[in-house]
């Protein structure tokens, strides 16, 4: 991503490394134990804004993490499988299970970004990630509140 | 994050390869939930390598190869086959070879191998304030609110905690959060185990991840080790609870008062027989009452659970065609065997079965097995059990139906062959 294109957006870094991906945007809560098929990464839980869609390679954006205690093998499952996220972007911190899982699969994760993430990221938009500094790397277009987008 | 000398030194890799990777997590770990610093554990329930997870066997050989050893005592978890009798569960041959291959790597890296959820009827027992980790929610929950000791949630971290000895302090680690968030009056009068499993079903959905608090006549005497497991594993399953306090049971607690910290909240939850009725309604829908399974041992049985099968097993045979299945960990099984209660068991034609269970064995639909270990689950029309953890994870992993009942029901449902539905018990 150019940086004459792009802005920095601040948020808490939580799993340290840098990805790019396009964004997903799934505007419910993610258990990661059952939502997602950890074999091809499509999302098959009860997630009406996602549903069927896959999580493979995206910068996934999703508001908070359901908590068990068994979720981090199923991140790092997707990433044996070659289909986990590139990234995660939640609004709450996620649940400490979820945290060890994208440790071990090196997915970074930042949460508490300073703006409204799920106003400011549509599906398909290029990002990047920086989990160690706690930065959304986005197009220079993207504003909160932004309009509609051709 | 404030790290002692040592610390730094494990984090810069002054100690090796594996305890500089397994500190590195734990800092990051301790960071996103803004622990202050780290604190010595005692005691480590670690993660077995699982067969039927992709190259999850392999990550504990590679901790080996990396040099890992133990920093502290460690049970390993429930495994997915049964490494020494797995053709009694049909499992195949390769699964149950690849399982031995984690016993291999856990034996390296110094752990007891005890392939259970229940390590401490293996003899794992944590004291009072004893800092310790366990990737298993049931151990969690016990430990905390049974012993004493001092656990979160975790996942796989806690081979990390092991190896280095050390967790960063968060959570209920800490004194502020070992206190209770809700008060539950209990009217009803559970009797029998898979009463408190009913119990705890029912409470962990109202309480989700916080501290219930329990109080009432249930309470009046006080429940034995293997209710207050089965009530514990139960929270742990439909909620997110890691800590239940019982006064007078639960260290430090003598009064409900002391449990919310000296201010007595009101009561906010009250279950009666009606709620605990309601449970063992909801985990019964197998429509015919047909089944393929009838299991006992969720959590994985104690010495006092397995003398218990065999008074209701001896000189009796089950129903042909019926399969029972008791789950002990080796331990315990080995100790039963000495006792001459796994001979009147098998006697029955019950199959003994250690390291695994019914919805961590070859019968899970969840799991994603390497192709060529030739894993196919079978298709089971429901399951008889005593247990509500058993019960929800039967219905989310093996994906069939439940009929959930009390302990001398599902005895007998084998013996007889037709279900037998939980029958209430008065009070005695």
């Amino acid at each position: 991503m150019a940086n004459s294109e792009a802005r920095e957006v601040f948020g808490r870094g939580i799993v340290r490394g840098v990805a790019q991906g396009e964004v997903l945007v799934c505007k419910e809560a993610i258990s990661f134990l059952g939502d997602l098929d950890i074999r091809s990464g499509r999302i098959v839980g009860n997630l009406p804004s996602a549903q069927g869609k896959s999580v493979k390679g995206r910068v996934l954006v999703f508001p908070a993490t359901i908590g068990s205690a068994g979720a981090w093998r199923f991140l790092y499952q997707l990433f044996k499988h070659g289909a986990a996220p590139a990234a995660l972007v939640t609004r709450e911190p996620p649940d400490p299970s979820v945290v060890q899982g994208a440790i071990l699969a090196g997915i970074p994760i930042i949460c508490e970004v300073a703006e409204p993430i799920e106003q400011l990221l549509r599906d398909g938009d290029l990002v990047e990630v920086d989990g160690g500094r706690g930065v959304l790397l986005v197009a220079a277009s993207a504003a909160p509140g932004r309009g509609s987008r051709a | 994050m404030r790290l002692t000398a040592e610390e730094e030194a494990m984090l810069s890799g002054v100690r090796g390869p594996a305890v500089q990777r397994a500190m590195d997590g734990l800092v990051q770990l301790g960071r996103a939930f803004g622990a202050a610093e780290m604190v010595p554990i005692g005691y480590a329930h670690v993660h077995a390598g699982m067969a039927l997870y992709l190259h999850d066997v392999e990550l504990m050989e590679e901790l080996a190869d990396l040099g890992a050893r133990m920093a502290v005592p460690a049970s390993v978890n429930i495994a997915n086959a049964d490494t020494v009798n797995w053709a009694q569960t049909g499992a195949p041959e390769k699964l149950a070879r690849l399982q031995q291959r984690a016993a291999t790597a856990q034996h390296r890296l110094g752990a007891s191998c005890s392939f259970t959820c229940t390590p401490y009827w293996a003899g794992h027992w944590p004291t009072w304030n004893t800092h310790m980790t366990s990737i298993e929610s049931t151990v969690t929950i016990f430990c905390n609110s049974v012993l004493g000791a001092r656990s979160n949630r975790d996942g796989f971290f806690a081979v990390y905690a092991a190896i280095a000895g050390r967790y960063p302090k968060f959570g209920y680690h800490l004194d502020e959060n070992r206190r209770g968030t809700h008060r539950v009056h209990v009217s009803a009068s559970p009797c029998v185990t898979s009463d408190w499993s009913a119990l705890g079903y029912f409470v962990g959905r109202q309480v989700g991840s916080g501290v219930p608090v329990f109080e009432g006549p249930a309470f009046s005497r006080r429940p034995s080790l293997d209710d207050l497991d089965a009530l514990g594993a139960a929270l742990a399953t439909s909620g997110g609870v890691a800590l239940f306090i019982v006064p007078g049971v639960t260290p430090p607690f003598t009064t409900v008062a002391d449990a919310f910290g000296g201010t007595l909240p009101p009561v906010t939850i009250d279950v009666g027989e009606r709620e605990i009725s309601q449970i063992y309604a909801e985990l019964c829908n197998a429509p015919d009452e047909q089944f393929d399974l009838v299991h006992l041992g969720c959590p994985h049985a104690s010495f006092e659970e397995m003398k218990l099968y065999a008074e209701m097993l001896a000189d009796k045979k089950i129903a042909r065609g019926v399969e029972l299945w008791i789950t002990t960990s080796r331990a315990v099984r080995t100790m039963a065997s000495e006792a001459g209660i796994v001979s009147v068991l098998e006697a029955s034609g019950a199959k003994i079965i250690s390291d695994t269970c019914p919805i961590s064995c070859h019968f899970a639909r969840t799991v994603s097995p390497d192709p060529a270990l030739e894993v196919s689950p079978p298709r089971l029309r429901s399951v008889v059990l005593d247990s509500a953890k058993q019960a929800k994870y039967v219905r989310d992993m093996i994906q069939c139906a439940t009929l959930f009942t009390g302990t001398s029901e599902a005895v007998e449902t084998a013996l007889s062959g037709r279900f037998v539905p939980r029958r209430i018990h008065a009070v005695s």
